[in-house]
């Protein structure tokens, strides 16, 4: 998966982006592209901003300074802007934020029924083939309580793939789960990426960014350190930051 | 094991585990169950049995004093009052149809989201054996005796009953000449206006030694007669007693020959009238006394022709009599409990066929959503559908208007409740919405409204609704005081109902709302779809607290006078003389009906939290 992937315009585009919580300054000038069916992994340490860099790309954090252009529109104040965004991006959290109250099935279908206005049997329909694909077709009238961490995480992925989105966004899909269930989290999202979609991971698992990434991204106290492909963060990593990091968690 | 391989440094487990042991029996079971709770130790034993001993001796005072004294004429003698207060009685049937179509839709609610659980099923049973089983005992039981006084001076009384054919009636005059007799205790219904007053003033005088009913002079024939004044022969005499000082009283046991109204009249000769002495007890066995409902009494009279009415008629008319002595069990089943259920079986089995029919449908009809939808929106419909059936149309024929003055007891209890729950359900949220809001002005006044309501007294409230509503806007003078107590009552819940929202709306984590907008969802949807659902189910408990203690609240309209289940209970025991005795068979009625309603709410609540849609278990 290293060959890389000359598209003529980066599906994601930021530039010199700036964020402060307060007068904490999270994000210190980040610059990055990403190409269409491209996978990004983003490491680093606990407080380095990963977290708050995904989320600024689909808004759920406001940056102060910069640019960010999805797919041609720029992350601005308009409402419609934002929705028109969002509707293109998945997210996946660490802690799944499914929705209790609703079955497997009607998680999935909320959003393109009352959002994109599918009709229910389509939507269904749609959701049915979403489970078969996370490998949990049986599990649709269950409720998110009854179903493993793993389950849960992989009716998540389902959940934002329903919206049928351009990027998808994981945040540490795998940290609140159990070892046994890392890899049938794991083996979805390497499935999705082989199937061309253009994934921004923020994870641990470094045997899945040795593996699926096409680049990694090290962040460090709100800006990028270091990026480049699996191989080259391997094998030669140049920051001292890096190699620091990589040598604590390998 | 380990302890013979203390010598080893290993331990390895047999292949198979040992087979499970039952738990020592002291320790399961009732018997465990009893020693660990309620004999645990000489402290919990001493309070188990003293518990036991003082609840035990409550209940059988209560229960002891409701078999034997209680009268419960004044309830189902007044069941129209009670049920809607001055509501305009030829218009009843708009009341009947509101009922039903409550009834029917709690029935079909619970065949749609309840479990139909074995206990409903087992209620309804038990009410239908009641209300099938009842009345055929207290057929069986024979009517009390009824006692008419006959004075020296005053004209007698004469008894106009209603008999059926082959009925036996027995009459007696029985001249009271012991004064022992005076502090006898009489068993039966004493006529109230007349008899029982006099009696107990003559005996008083007897025991005083002022009064001696050893003089007695008069000379009495009691007859028995049709409703035309004829009289009944028994072979071929006719059917009378004749009492003389001489020879005193009688007896006579007469069949009657067909359905109809009948009159035991006594003639007192009065020759020396002046001279006249001496007190005598008309005894009647083997009549029924009717109840003293309007309608009831007209459709006896449609059937079987007017009353007659003679001078001083006194009809064999529950209201009319107080019952003396105490009732043994047979005649509690027939005296209080049958004749409540003759009055209301009617009823009570069509809202049970109703009930039933509605949770059938709702039952079958579970999975479809048309069904849902109906049960959904036939809530919605109810209010406003119900009040435009009971209010009418100015000047209209088939539903002339009938002013809410006139709405009471307890279709007014029902209404203010489920009017104010209705209305401040989604005025709470709002009020809860508008607190939490980023908006400062919308966020301050939602607050100072909720703060203000919160900290005034809802009789005080009451009172304002009352006084100040008009005050605002002269247009306002003509809201009419059950609105203006609506109004009232539905801030006041409403308040209350936000702060309990906003409790709700607390505890929903922040991921909830990031998946619902990561997802594209607007903040309309997200509140309605996600958030909302969410927090509303957290707070089922307070919620239907806060409804219950609405529902009980009501009663409080009361003090502006308006006539609902308690004002009008209070009406009725202090405005009619006759229902004067019986406040405390009034008012337990009335915590009775409070407590049902209550518990049924209560009990809602809880299925609303531990199954269905609203399983606390699913939010994890
Ligand atoms: N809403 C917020 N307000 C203030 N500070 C915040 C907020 N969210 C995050 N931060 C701070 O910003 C920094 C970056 O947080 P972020 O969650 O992006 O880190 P992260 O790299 O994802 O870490 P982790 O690996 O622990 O998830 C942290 O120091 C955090 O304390
Ligand atoms: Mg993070």
């Amino acid at each position: 998966m290293s060959e890389q992937k000359n598209s003529l315009e980066p599906i994601i585009l930021c530039r010199d982006l700036n964020k402060w919580f307060g007068n904490f300054h999270v994000l210190k000038d980040v610059s990055l592209e990403v190409q269409p069916k491209e996978v990004l992994v983003i490491i680093g340490p606990s407080g380095s901003g990963k977290s708050t860099f995904i989320r600024c790309i689909n808004r759920l954090e406001e940056h102060q300074e910069g640019q960010i252009v999805v797919d041609g529109i720029e992350l601005s104040h308009d409402v419609r802007n934002i929705a028109a965004i969002r509707s293109e991006i998945g997210m996946v959290f660490q802690q799944f934020n499914l929705f209790p109250h609703l079955t497997v099935m009607e998680n999935i279908t909320l959003a393109p029924r009352f959002v994109r206005r599918q009709a229910r049997r389509d939507a269904e329909g749609i959701a049915l083939q979403l489970l078969e694909r996370v490998g949990i077709p049986e599990q649709a009238r269950k409720y998110p309580g009854q179903l493993s961490g793993g389950q849960q995480q992989r009716v998540a992925i389902a959940r934002a793939l329903a919206m049928q989105p351009k990027i998808m966004l994981f945040d540490e899909p795998t940290s609140a789960l159990d070892p046994e269930m890392i890899k049938e989290v794991l083996d979805v999202m390497k499935e999705l990426a082989q199937s061309g979609m253009t994934m921004l991971v923020v994870t641990h698992e470094m045997g899945f960014a040795r593996e699926v990434a096409d680049r990694i991204v090290l962040f460090d106290e709100g800006r990028i350190v270091e990026m480049g492909t699996p191989e080259h963060f391997f094998t030669n990593p140049q920051h001292e930051r890096t190699k620091l990091f990589l040598s604590q968690i390998l | 094991m380990p302890g013979s391989s203390s010598d080893s440094p290993f331990y390895v487990a047999p292949l198979e585990s040992p087979a499970s042991r039952r738990p020592p029996v002291t320790t399961v079971g009732p018997l465990g169950w009893l020693r660990q709770n309620l004999f645990s130790s000489p402290a919990n034993a001493i309070a188990t049995a003293l518990t036991m001993f003082v609840s035990g001796w409550v209940l059988w005072q209560i229960l002891s004093w409701s078999v034997r004294s209680a009268q419960w004429g004044v309830i189902f003698n007044n069941l129209r009052l009670i049920g809607s207060g001055l509501y305009t009685p030829d218009q009843i049937w708009r009341v009947e149809w509101t009922a039903a179509l409550l009834v029917f839709l709690l029935g079909l609610s619970t065949g749609v989201w309840g479990q139909v659980a074995r206990r409903t099923l087992f209620a309804v049973g038990v009410i239908l054996t009641i209300i099938v089983i009842i009345p055929l005992i207290g057929a069986r039981i024979p009517e009390p005796r009824i006692y008419l006084l006959v004075e020296p001076q005053r004209n007698p009384s004469t008894l106009v009953f209603l008999g059926y054919k082959d009925q036996e009636v027995t009459f007696q005059i029985d001249p009271i000449t012991d004064p022992e007799e005076a502090s006898t205790s009489l068993a039966g219904y004493i006529e109230n206006a007349r008899s029982r007053t006099e009696w107990f003033t003559r005996a008083r005088e007897a025991r005083d030694g002022t009064l001696d009913f050893a003089d007695h002079t008069l000379l009495l024939t009691a007859r028995l007669l049709d409703a035309r004044g004829t009289d009944l022969t028994v072979g071929d005499a006719p059917a009378q007693i004749i009492s003389t000082p001489d020879d005193l009283g009688g007896k006579l046991t007469v069949k009657l020959p067909r359905d109809g109204w009948y009159m035991i009249q006594v003639v007192r000769d009065d020759t020396n009238k002046a001279d006249n002495a001496g007190y005598a007890w008309l005894k009647v066995d083997g009549v029924e006394l009717f109840p003293s409902q309007i309608d009831h009494v007209e459709a006896l009279e449609d059937e079987y022709g007017l009353a007659p009415a003679p001078d001083q008629a006194v009809r064999a008319e529950q209201s009319l009599y107080r019952y003396e002595g105490t009732q043994n069990f047979a005649e509690y089943i027939s005296l209080q409990v049958a004749p409540f259920f003759k009055n209301i079986s009617t009823a009570l089995f069509a809202g049970l066929a109703l009930f039933i029919n509605g949770a059938l449908i709702g039952f079958l009809g579970k999975r479809e959503r048309r069904v849902r939808r109906a049960a959904l929106g036939g809530w919605l419909l109810a209010g406003p559908v119900i009040l435009i059936l009971l209010y009418g149309f100015e000047g209209s024929r088939s539903l002339p208007l009938v002013s809410t003055r006139l709405w009471g007891g307890l279709l007014l209890t029902i209404l203010l409740t489920f009017i104010g729950i209705a209305a401040s359900f989604p005025i709470g949220v709002l009020l809860a919405l508008g607190r939490r809001s980023t908006l400062p002005v919308v966020k301050w006044t939602c607050t100072l409204l909720i703060e203000t309501i919160r900290g005034v007294p809802l009789i005080t409230i009451l009172f304002m609704a009352k006084q100040i509503i008009p005050f605002f806007s002269p247009a306002l003078v003509d809201i009419d005081l059950t609105i203006r107590m609506m109004i009232g009552m539905t801030l006041f819940s409403a308040a209350y109902l936000a702060e309990n929202v906003r409790g709700g709306l607390q505890i929903i984590p922040n991921g909830q709302i990031e998946a619902a907008r990561a997802l594209g969802m607007n903040p309309a949807l997200t509140m309605t779809l996600i958030v909302l659902p969410q927090a509303l189910r957290a707070v089922i408990p307070a919620i239907m607290g806060q409804f219950i203690s609405l529902f009980k609240d009501t009663s409080l309209v009361a003090v502006v006078g308006l006539y609902e289940l308690v004002g009008i209970v209070d009406t009725i025991t202090k405005g009619q003389p006759v229902y004067r005795p019986y406040q405390r068979e009034a008012y337990i009625f009335v915590a009775i009906v409070y407590f049902v309603i209550s518990y049924a709410m209560s009990d809602v609540s809880r299925r609303l939290e531990s199954t269905g849609a609203g399983s606390t278990r699913r939010l994890k």
